[in-house]
């Protein structure tokens, strides 16, 4: 088996003539918090629809837990967990009965789906909501899919933009949850923006611009000097200075 | 600014031309059929004596004001209109919203359009003047249909937003198209076009106004007439679009606070019968859609609306047959309920899931499965429906008996086969978003255009079934032909979800990107 959680080689996709991805490289130890960083619309939700499936890539090749994408790509799925940028929930649904649902698809049956379902509305403060998910907050749409993605115990969560939305409470909790998962041995991929967020729960780092990784490894490295995660981001994909006139701002 | 509103609308439909292109065709040959009915009218027109026109030009502009006002809805259908949840936040003054909602009511009445000018170029071949006022009269009658038309659809949007009363709504729609049929057939028939249009005599009527102008008879009466209406539709058009501008529809649909606990445990055992015939994913997936359909406002309305209008326009004839009603009567009923719910169903299975659609691709289950369930969802509501018009029929003794009800069952569901075969390739060739709240949007582009003419096709070999029983007079030939087609329609079923299978999975991200791209400032139909 695999020591990468993912190892993606040459993987790319273009829209038109626009590469997306652009020949990216990816190893995800086993086992790691792993941040995956880069500017906006430099490829990052691709990347991770491709390691999902939710995209096919034009070329290269993806192995997820030791299993080959596409070809292995049920067994893969059984075993990864996913919060992606935009909602997954099916919104006529409340809370309780998506959890049960999700379980259920992956192979859970239904008193355990709904246990564990129970378990989780109640971790994540959503227990005694009979709402529909349609009425649900921004942030309660965050956390149920992120109750979601830990309902069938995957090895490995690929998280997009978990905390967007979510109060300073609800990510706190959030974050302490993943930590744990990792302290369990899982492993995390999650892009974030909140660069704070990243520097402090994640071992390791890329950054993606343009659609190509421009480094990557334990963010110690990345951070030599004594400089911040937020330093080594500008100076790796550069800061430009504001374009355009705004004299009339 | 209302160019500007204009442009941003052309700007979010430049993507999808390739899809509009078959909008298109399809309204070149809807609107062609129209235009042969206008140009009957106009010949009509240009033949009739006066007292014709003076008794039957009234119930005309009438009819043409009732189809504009009402065929929306009874299509289930609202036309295009303004999301004004996204122009609300500009500093757009409220009359220019509110004109270019009245220009929009134009593409609900395209048809009359058509029929109002085919008309007033026969009126106009009457001589006398007749074509002066007809220029005069018929821009008037339209601005009149497009504010009333106004008015109506905000009242309409508004009453419909709100929880159960949507549903309410649609009844009392359904009691519109009853009440005329049951008048006929509680002897009022009788001459009831000469009666009605001798009724309609008044020049305080709107039609009866305008076509005293047209035809120029007391026309300085008429006119003021149907200016005061004209203005008293533009007050209440303008009246309801501000209040539509100040409805929070989100408050209207929200959860009761309260729920019975007894009604939520018999509606949780319900929607976990699928359990007790599958096994999982399958089981899960139709007790997932059985919840989010019962649940979805717009699915509700269309279902309440294809029993009852089923029933609403064919029952008053069966009535009058003072017995069991033709056999055809409970199987036309039960295939008007399935072509309806088509649009909330088989037609576009992932337009209530939007961008959850995407979970089907990342969960660990098989596309095929996921079409299979949806399918099975919407049997179990079609065939809810047609039990529900079966037991109807069966309370008002229209009933043919059980022979009948099992031969209504059995063309449903072979009807059915070729319908969802269709609609599962269409769901994943040109799938869209709806909107579960509103009526009105979503679900009615590109290849949901060409329904009217792929109903005659896909229900042609139940068709030929019928033939051989009217060709041959026998039982058994019609039970052999139908047994064929229910075969045919298995396999044409297995090829068709094949095809729509491979489909999905080379089109995923397209098919997400079309459920989860929102519409302009203008909402399609």
């Amino acid at each position: 088996m695999s020591a990468a959680a993912i190892c993606a080689r040459d993987l790319r996709k273009a829209y038109g003539a626009k590469p997306a991805v652009d020949g990216v490289d990816l190893d995800v130890p086993r086992g790691s918090f792993f941040g995956f960083l880069g500017p906006n619309g430099a490829g990052k939700s691709t990347t991770i629809r491709m390691l999902t499936g939710l995209i096919p890539a034009d070329s290269g090749s993806i192995e997820i837990l030791g299993f080959r994408m596409p070809e292995q790509e049920l067994e893969v799925k059984a075993r990864i967990g996913l919060v992606p940028d935009e909602s997954l929930l099916f919104d006529r649904l409340t809370g309780a009965e998506f959890l049960e649902f999700v379980g259920r698809m992956y192979g859970l049956d239904r008193a355990t789906a709904r246990s564990r379902g129970r378990s989780l509305l109640d971790l994540f403060e959503l227990a005694d909501d009979r709402k529909m998910i349609a009425e649900y907050s921004k942030g309660m749409r965050k956390r149920v899919a992120m109750a979601a993605s830990l309902i069938h115990h995957p090895d490995l969560f690929l998280m997009d933009e978990p905390f967007e939305g979510v109060d300073a409470v609800g990510a706190r909790l959030m974050k302490n949850i993943l930590q744990d998962l990792v302290r369990r041995g899982a492993t995390i991929f999650l892009t974030s923006h909140v660069l704070e967020v990243v520097e402090r729960l994640c071992d390791h780092v890329a950054i993606i611009h343009n659609g190509k990784i421009v480094t990557s490894g334990r963010i110690e490295d990345l951070r030599a000097g004594g400089e911040s995660l937020e330093d080594a981001f500008v100076r790796v994909v550069g800061a430009g200075a504001p374009r355009g006139q705004l004299d009339w701002l | 600014m209302i160019r500007a509103i204009l442009r941003a609308q052309f700007l979010t439909m430049r993507f999808g031309w390739g899809r509009r292109a078959l909008s298109l065709i399809a309204g070149l040959i809807w609107y062609t059929l129209w235009a042969f009915v206008a140009v009957a009218v106009g010949i009509a027109l240009s033949d009739a004596s006066p007292a014709e026109l003076a008794l039957y030009l009234p119930m005309g502009l009438l009819g043409v004001c009732a189809y504009w006002q009402l065929m929306p809805v009874a299509s289930a259908s609202m036309g295009s209109a303004l999301d004004l949840r996204k122009l609300i936040v500009y500093p757009i003054p409220h009359r220019k919203l509110f004109a270019i909602e009245v220009l929009l009511r134009l593409t609900t009445g395209v048809e009359m359009l058509l029929v109002l000018a085919a008309g007033a170029i026969g009126l106009s071949r009457q001589g006398g003047g007749a074509g002066l006022r007809a220029a005069v009269v018929v821009p008037i009658l339209i601005a009149l249909n497009l504010l009333l038309s106004t008015g109506t659809r905000s009242l309409l949007e508004r009453i419909l937003s709100r929880r159960k009363i949507r549903e309410v709504g649609a009844l009392l729609l359904a009691m519109v198209w009853v009440v005329p049929r049951l008048l006929f057939h509680f002897g009022y028939g009788e001459n009831a076009l000469e009666r009605v249009g001798g009724s309609m005599q008044s020049a305080l009527l709107p039609w009866t106004a305008a076509a005293n102008v047209l035809l120029g008879n007391a026309p300085a009466i008429g006119f003021l007439s149907l200016a005061a209406w004209t203005v008293a539709a533009f007050f209440f058009g303008r009246w309801q679009f501000e209040r539509s501008l100040r409805h929070d529809s989100v408050a209207a649909a929200a959860t009761p606070a309260q729920v019975s606990p007894t009604r939520v445990a018999i509606a949780d055992r319900l929607y976990r019968l699928p359990a007790l015939l599958w096994r999982d994913p399958l089981a899960a997936i139709v007790e997932k859609e059985l919840r989010t359909l019962a649940r979805t406002p717009r699915f509700r309305t269309v279902f309440i609306m294809g029993f009852t209008f089923g029933l609403a326009i064919w029952v008053p004839t069966a009535v009058n047959r003072k017995g069991p009603a033709e056999p055809w009567f409970l199987t036309v009923v039960a295939v008007y309920a399935l072509t309806l719910l088509g649009q909330v169903s088989y037609w576009n299975c992932f337009g209530f899931d939007r961008s959850a659609t995407a979970f089907y691709f990342a969960a660990p289950v098989s596309f095929t499965r996921v079409l299979i369930a949806k399918n099975v969802a919407a049997m179990v509501f079609i065939y809810l429906e047609v039990v529900m018009v079966i037991a109807t029929t069966t309370v008002l003794g229209l009933a043919a008996g059980w022979r009948n009800a099992a031969e209504t069952l059995a063309v449903t569901g072979v009807c059915a086969a070729y319908l969802l075969a269709l609609g599962n390739w269409g769901s994943v060739r040109y799938p869209s978003g709806l909107s579960g709240e509103r009526l009105s949007h979503g679900g009615g582009r590109g290849f949901q255009g060409f329904l009217f003419l792929i109903y005659p096709v896909a229900l042609l070999p139940v068709g030929l079934a019928y033939l051989a029983r009217y060709a041959f007079d026998s039982e058994i030939m019609f039970g052999l032909v139908l047994a064929g087609s229910a075969v045919l329609g298995g396999v044409f079923y297995w090829m068709a979800l094949d095809t729509a299978v491979t489909t999905a999975a080379t089109r995923r991200e397209q098919l997400v990107a079309a459920l989860t791209t929102s519409d302009g400032p203008v909402s399609g139909e």
